[in-house]
């Protein structure tokens, strides 16, 4: 009898004693996200795409951005930036879900590693990284960074359990000091991740779920279906008719983030070099003039566009309003700046596409032909646009810049003699030169701001960067989630922050 | 019999070879790269380099193939070119979903065309055979893509009767799998019941007039035992070769169907491969299909040996 209720005893202290362990991780319900691209990797230092939603439940960042825009402190408590020397101070007793310890020597790791396989252009600026103690980590820069900060908010300051990192296996094993764990057993590949609570995670009041689930739904119609009847509780979009149907639907509601895409034409051959009349500012202005960026954004991205004549959306701390309507829709004035020039009867040439961008370019194709040039649209492999561009092989290009991108990469792609996207090797005006290295020489947006200021206007001057829309960062949402407090938007990022969020039942 | 299935086993070996060697020539010929999207924008030419000499791009395509028929033998098709999901695991992951979606699909088809086909050739020229016939004329002109949207819109999003996207394991819920195989089942099968439907019909018209059936009837069989035990055993021999045709259609109709329902099946998969280019998932799943071709022919000759004697291998 005895051992009967010595035993019962501690099978119910030991009941006990779990419930009370695992009842503070449980959260209560589930919320369903579903994301536009197949998932590739679940290694953020190998990410080089979308795809961030099926990182964010497992992997915290150094610093993470507040709803205004701004890094402040996740996993770090707090940073010094002198010239080419960061020190971060990191927060202690944080340990990542398989039990290792979260410590600078294992931040250091992380940074050498994503610095070492050289995907995340944050990075780039990174020639290594090494613990002072415990809880300091040290970032020894090759140049003067002020946006490194910024990238750790990314997946560049995404720390890895150690455990992870010597996993040949990580795109699958994901190891991390999130809120939540990826739950392989529950998951179904290529249709849905399931991630459940962390139980060691540091912050235990914030976890809210019993269960979050990522779904792959790459179809816009398939992702629509499944948020008008529930099956979802909210999805990232990109401006197509499904996201305007989501628009006006009743029941649903469309939120615009801040940041987004930009849509913009890059003259590479602004020297004239394969087309001469790249060469004049005059043509440039024309061509900048002839684009009716009000009707471009309603019939090709559904009215979910805005005009665009600079690299910063609204919203943005670099964004000047001063240079709204700038290159406003005016054909006489373009055909005026054709006249101008020395190539009044107009001129051809090629620009690649790739399918997404077949309308855009089309329309483009139509306003350049008011003013008597002609642009050739020439299909390329999907994928390939971003390398086609950074070949001679075309004197233009067109892309998408990623609005809540620091506006030194602005330089880094297009304007410095080596940039990606100069293939022509066209040499910087010095004032855009001047502009850019002032850019690098201090950390305080409040120095920086107007410094980007000047360079936007005087990349309008130069007209070799045609802005044409920005599209907003586009999140399908029921009712309920939009009317669910704890549903907090990322700042410049399509998913939504986990630390807190609760089901909407 | 047994010696027909081992011919047919055997036969298998050389297609399954020439198949893996047009695969691999073929995606080595298209011009796009998958080595771009896994550097991304911003990968430098070092890093292209690099990432190439990992998956073995810079060897020549001949040397290449032959590393891969190696390991293909042994039962190992590689792992994506993406991330370290093993092409075998991807594949038997998704096959059964795809069966699913395809024995649900021939089920309905035989069910809605047998019936329309015989319903169809008892009253020929009646208002039953005009409704059947054009019944299956508006089923075979339909796209199956575009009846699906429309099966969604009326069934899972207004009526709320059925899940909208997505595919329930079996082994998960048996209600559930069926309630969300339904709607993509009726889009694709519907097309080829229209095809069952025509065939069963003709097949059935023509033995009617057959002498047997006149003396079965004059022998007083009931019409059910003359239609169903004598009248369609035989007009079903025809049957079943359309049906091994439309089976094959089905596989490839999948596809198309599992798309438009985010099922995540052989036609997801074999979609994203093809978009990124990932080569040795797409030689998997080419492979795969073409077997399961070959078993479904292979069933349909043992199926059509026990309908018609005249038809078993001596």
């Amino acid at each position: 009898m005895k051992k009967w209720i010595t035993t019962l005893a501690a099978s119910v202290a030991l009941a006990l004693g779990l419930a009370g362990t695992s009842a503070w991780a449980q959260g209560s319900g589930t919320f369903r996200y579903a994301e536009q691209v197949k998932l590739i990797t679940m290694d953020p230092q190998q990410q080089s795409g979308s795809g961030v939603p099926f990182l964010r439940p497992v992997y915290e960042t150094l610093f993470e951005k507040s709803p205004d825009g701004k890094p402040v402190p996740l996993l770090a408590t707090g940073y010094k930036v002198d010239g080419l020397d960061v020190t971060i101070t990191l927060r202690q007793g944080v340990t990542f879900s398989n039990g290792e310890s979260f410590n600078a020597e294992v931040a250091a790791a992380n940074i050498n590693r994503g610095v070492k396989l050289a995907i995340i252009e944050g990075l780039k600026t990174v020639a290594s990284a090494e613990a002072v103690d415990a809880s300091t980590l040290h970032i020894k820069l090759k140049e003067p960074d002020p946006a490194i900060i910024d990238s750790l908010c990314y997946t560049g300051g995404m720390m890895l359990a150690p455990a992870a990192m010597a996993d040949p296996a990580i795109d699958r094993n994901p190891i991390g000091t999130g809120p939540y764990v990826y739950d392989k057993a529950q998951s179904r590949e290529g249709e849905v991740r399931v991630y459940t609570p962390n139980p060691t995670y540091w912050d235990k009041d914030k976890i809210g779920l019993a269960r979050y689930e990522v779904w792959e739904l790459p179809d816009d119609t398939a992702r629509l279906n499944a948020l008008k009847t529930g099956q979802i509780d909210a999805g990232n979009w990109l401006a197509n008719p499904q996201s305007a149907i989501i628009d006006r639907t009743p029941g649903l509601k469309l939120i615009r983030g801040t940041g987004g895409l930009n849509y913009h034409v890059i003259i590479s051959d602004r020297e004239g070099t394969v087309v001469p009349a790249f060469a004049d500012i005059n043509v440039r202005k024309a061509m900048a003039h002839a684009i009716d960026r009000e009707a471009f954004g309603k019939a090709v991205q559904f009215g979910l566009a805005e005009k665009s004549f600079q690299p910063y959306g609204k919203g943005d701390w670099a964004y000047d309003p001063a240079l709204e309507g700038v290159y406003e829709f005016n054909l006489d004035k373009a055909r005026e700046y054709m006249a101008k020039s020395k190539f009044p009867n107009g001129f051809s040439f090629d620009m690649p596409s790739i399918p997404i961008y077949q309308s855009r370019l089309e329309a483009l194709a139509g306003f350049f032909k008011e003013i008597g040039i002609t642009m050739n649209i020439v299909p390329q492999e999907p994928g390939t646009l971003a390398r086609v561009s950074r070949t001679t092989n075309f004197p233009a290009t067109n892309l998408v810049w990623a609005t809540n991108t620091d506006p030194k990469f602005l330089a880094l792609r297009y304007i410095y003699k080596d940039a990606a996207y100069n293939p022509f090797k066209a040499t910087p005006s010095e004032e855009l030169l001047s502009l850019a290295k002032q850019g690098l020489e201090s950390v305080d947006i409040g120095v920086r701001a107007p410094i980007y200021k000047k360079m936007a206007a005087e990349l309008a001057d130069e007209a070799f960067l045609i802005f044409v829309t920005n599209t907003p960062i586009l999140i399908g949402v029921s009712d309920k989630t939009a009317n669910n407090p704890t549903v907090v938007y990322r700042f410049g990022e399509d998913s939504i922050n986990l630390r807190g969020l609760k089901a909407n039942d | 019999m047994l010696r027909l299935i081992l011919q047919r086993l055997l036969a298998l070996v050389p297609l399954l070879f020439i198949v893996s060697v047009l695969t691999f020539s073929f995606t080595s010929l298209l011009p796009s790269d998958p080595v771009d999207l896994i550097i991304g924008d911003n990968g430098t030419q070092e890093q292209y380099e690099l990432v190439r000499e990992r998956l073995g791009m810079n060897q020549p395509v001949v040397v290449r193939y032959f590393q891969w028929l190696g390991k293909a033998v042994q039962g190992d098709l590689g792992t994506s070119f993406f991330n370290s999901v093993s092409v075998m695991g991807a594949v038997m992951q998704r096959l059964p979903v795809t069966l699913s979606l395809t024995a649900m699909s021939a089920l309905i088809a035989i069910l809605i065309g047998v019936a329309a086909g015989v319903a169809a050739a008892l009253r020929p020229q009646s208002w039953v055979d005009r409704f059947a016939t054009l019944g299956a004329t508006f089923g075979q002109a339909v796209p199956n893509f575009w009846f699906g949207l429309i099966l969604v819109a009326i069934f899972a999003v207004n009526l709320r009767w059925f899940p909208a996207t997505g595919f329930t394991p079996i082994t998960q819920s048996p209600w559930e799998w069926l309630r969300s195989v339904i709607l993509p089942s009726i889009a694709l099968g519907t097309a080829s019941s229209a095809a069952i439907a025509r065939q069963v019909r003709s097949a059935m018209v023509g033995v009617l007039q057959q002498d047997y059936i006149r003396a079965a009837r004059a022998q007083g069989l009931s019409a059910r035992r003359v239609i169903f035990k004598h009248a369609l055993t035989n007009a079903m021999v025809p049957v079943v070769a359309v049906l091994s045709f439309q089976i094959t259609v089905l596989l490839g109709g999948a596809l198309i169907v599992e798309q438009v329902f985010a099922i995540n099946g052989l036609g997801t998969l074999a979609i994203g491969a093809v978009r990124q280019q990932d080569i040795p998932m797409l030689q998997g799943l080419v492979l795969v299909m073409v077997g399961l071709v070959v078993v479904v022919q292979l069933a349909t000759d043992v199926v059509y040996g026990l309908l018609n004697p005249k038809a078993r291998p001596s």
